[in-house]
């Protein structure tokens, strides 16, 4: 979930946005899906009024019972927030949604967000390599203290704890080439963030796998889970499926591509690419983009989607996280019967249970 | 959808260069480049660019400063000031105005490259701790800014993106209103980046009193070899890129 307003913006603008969501976090729930995320995004005018995903998510865990709710990705970056109020209110969400978090991290890529916190593009890095290590610490240990880089603090009680125990599984978004292998090293699953070709996935994923091996991981757990991102649309009339896949797909790569990535801005070391952007870039570079196929991309019937799924899944996925509409382009009832559809007649063929750690 | 640039682009087709486009390249050794960003007030983000060219949230004005001692004119020094800019999905830097202290320079780039130029005095001077860029039209001082501290870089670290040059464009004996899309290559010898700070900036001098530059975003100094390449792509200012690009010597 990006929660994505188009303009002009209205008084009711906004919140129909996130009534929609929470209408199709609802439907998904009792499809059987097994997740649903919500990313953290400042300033992105349009492509996401998503800036408090903690907010959204104690909604959708309080009108859901069984779908896991992913906060990720969140921004680990100390302009943003302390790490202390991440494992807080992550914690507190766990609670809340009895112990159906998932933490996905992250670090922001672009300078309209960067810059609107006077963050240094050039320590998110490190200090998303900090948070990582002292989050989990923060929900294991009764009471903890840093001395770090990016904070540091005198021994206190972070609490809440979260009910999950040891803790809730840890993810970090993987759009840079290089980043699954931080993910490896530290335990960490991939959310992969990046529509890349199936072959250069191919190899992301062997990387990650065998590198996850020798990991040292961050918290008690290693969450080995490699999920990748895809745009979907379900009908039974395939063109229509197709063409609704298409124009969320088309606007959501024209909106990303609007973005002032910190790479296009500021020359550092610490963001070597532009992150998501160029692969948009190119998806949605002409009118030929249609041309290049619908191959191992969730739109169309729903045979098209589970051979497509199939697909992601011979070459090492875990799961898909699916994008179903974009600045609100697709009509709300649209994307229910697509949900509804996928939810009767494709997920039943893939359907394991996501497993989140064990609750006390 | 984005927003979409609506400066009024009539008054600047009275004095806009008329191009030629005749398949230039134009290649010049051992270029010294300032570039300097800051962010400019959001409230004017559509009037700063053309309708063919969406602006980025949020706005970023961008100083872009050469200085070679030799090249087909001879030496010369330039600075540009452009604005950040979308042409459908891809980044490009409109450019408000260029100051040249070489006419013969100014002249080509005007023909060949659509480069709006008006002549001033430029001095780019590289210290140890700093880098200076001073642009002066006749006793009026129109831009000062510089980089601080160097530090360096590797050249794959810096980023100029394609220009988007208003013109009138000769092709078949018919002349349009045209945004020159000007691509360069540059093989880096050298790059540092070090703070930007703007001392002074005359915006009216260079054509858009509007341009008010605030937060410093980044500044780096190269040295190149620059390639400016000859003009593959013409875009109609009017309307979205996406809808008004045509290929040079194409459909």
């Amino acid at each position: 979930m990006e929660l994505s307003v188009p303009r002009p913006w209205t008084a009711e603008s906004e919140r129909r946005v996130y009534e929609n969501a929470l209408e199709q976090v609802r439907l998904a729930d009792q499809l059987g899906f097994d997740y649903v995320w919500a990313v953290e995004h400042h300033f992105l005018e349009e492509y996401s009024h998503c800036s408090a995903p903690d907010l959204f998510l104690t909604a959708c865990a309080m009108q859901t019972t069984r779908i896991r709710v992913g906060h990720g990705v969140v921004a680990c970056v100390p302009q943003y927030q302390s790490p202390i109020r991440v494992a807080e209110r992550a914690a507190a969400l766990d609670i809340l949604s009895g112990g159906r978090l998932e933490l996905g991290t992250g670090r922001s890529a672009t300078w309209t967000e960067l810059g609107g916190f006077g963050a240094d593009p050039d320590e998110t890095k490190k200090t998303w390599d900090e948070f990582v290590r002292v989050i989990p610490q923060m929900w294991m240990q009764e009471r903890f203290s840093w001395e770090g880089r990016a904070f540091s603090m005198p021994e206190r009680m972070v609490l809440p704890k979260p009910v999950q125990k040891p803790h809730p599984p840890m993810w970090v978004a993987v759009t840079s080439p290089g980043t699954e292998t931080d993910a490896a090293d530290r335990g960490l699953g991939c959310l992969g963030l990046t529509p890349g070709g199936l072959k250069e996935s191919e190899e992301r994923v062997r990387t990650y796998r065998a590198r996850i091996r020798q990991c040292e991981p961050v918290g008690a757990t290693v969450n080995e889970k490699v999920h990748t991102v895809n745009f979907l649309s379900c009908s039974h009339d395939r063109d229509q499926g197709r063409r609704g896949g298409l124009r969320v797909a088309s606007i959501f790569s024209y909106m990303a591509s609007q973005l002032l990535s910190a790479k296009e801005v500021l020359p550092t070391r610490s963001y070597p690419s532009e992150g998501l952007l160029p692969a948009l870039r190119r998806e949605a570079g002409g009118p030929g983009d249609a041309a290049q196929g619908f191959k191992g991309v969730t739109m169309g019937d729903p045979d098209d989607i589970a051979a497509a799924i199939r697909m992601w899944e011979s070459i090492g996925f875990d799961g898909l996280n699916f994008i179903v509409n974009f600045m609100e382009v697709l009509p709300q009832q649209y994307v229910l019967d697509s949900l509804r559809l996928f939810g009767e007649e494709v997920l039943p063929q893939f359907k394991t249970a996501a497993v989140g750690a064990g609750v006390d | 959808m984005p927003l979409a640039g609506c400066l009024d682009i009539a008054r600047l087709l009275d004095d806009a260069p008329t191009v030629e486009l005749d398949g230039a390249e134009l290649r010049i050794d051992a270029v010294d480049i300032l570039q300097v960003l800051f962010e400019v007030p959001a409230s004017n983000a559509e009037a700063l660019v053309p309708a063919a060219l969406n602006p980025t949230i949020p706005p970023v004005v961008t100083f872009l400063a050469y200085r070679a001692a030799d090249s087909p004119f001879g030496p010369f020094s330039l600075v540009q000031t452009r604005v950040i800019a979308r042409a459908a999905v891809r980044p490009r830097a409109y450019l408000v105005s260029a100051c040249c202290d070489n006419d013969g320079l100014a002249a080509a780039l005007s023909a060949s490259f659509g480069f709006r130029t008006w002549p001033g005095k430029v001095r780019l001077q590289r210290f140890h701790d700093r880098v200076e860029c001073v642009a002066t039209r006749g006793r009026d001082t129109v831009l000062d800014l510089s980089l601080i501290d160097p530090q360096p870089i590797t050249g794959h670290d810096v980023k100029y993106a394609p220009g988007m040059h208003l013109a009138q464009v000769s092709r078949d004996g018919v002349t349009s209103p045209r945004l020159v899309q000007v691509d360069t290559e540059y093989e880096f010898h050298r790059a540092d980046r070090g703070r930007a700070i703007l001392h002074a900036f005359d915006a009216p001098a260079w054509g858009d009193d509007r341009l008010v530059p605030t937060a410093p975003i980044s500044a780096s100094v190269t040295t190149c070899d620059v390639a400016i390449m000859p003009v593959r792509y013409v875009c109609n200012p009017d309307i979205p890129a996406a809808e008004g690009t045509e290929q040079v010597g194409g459909p």
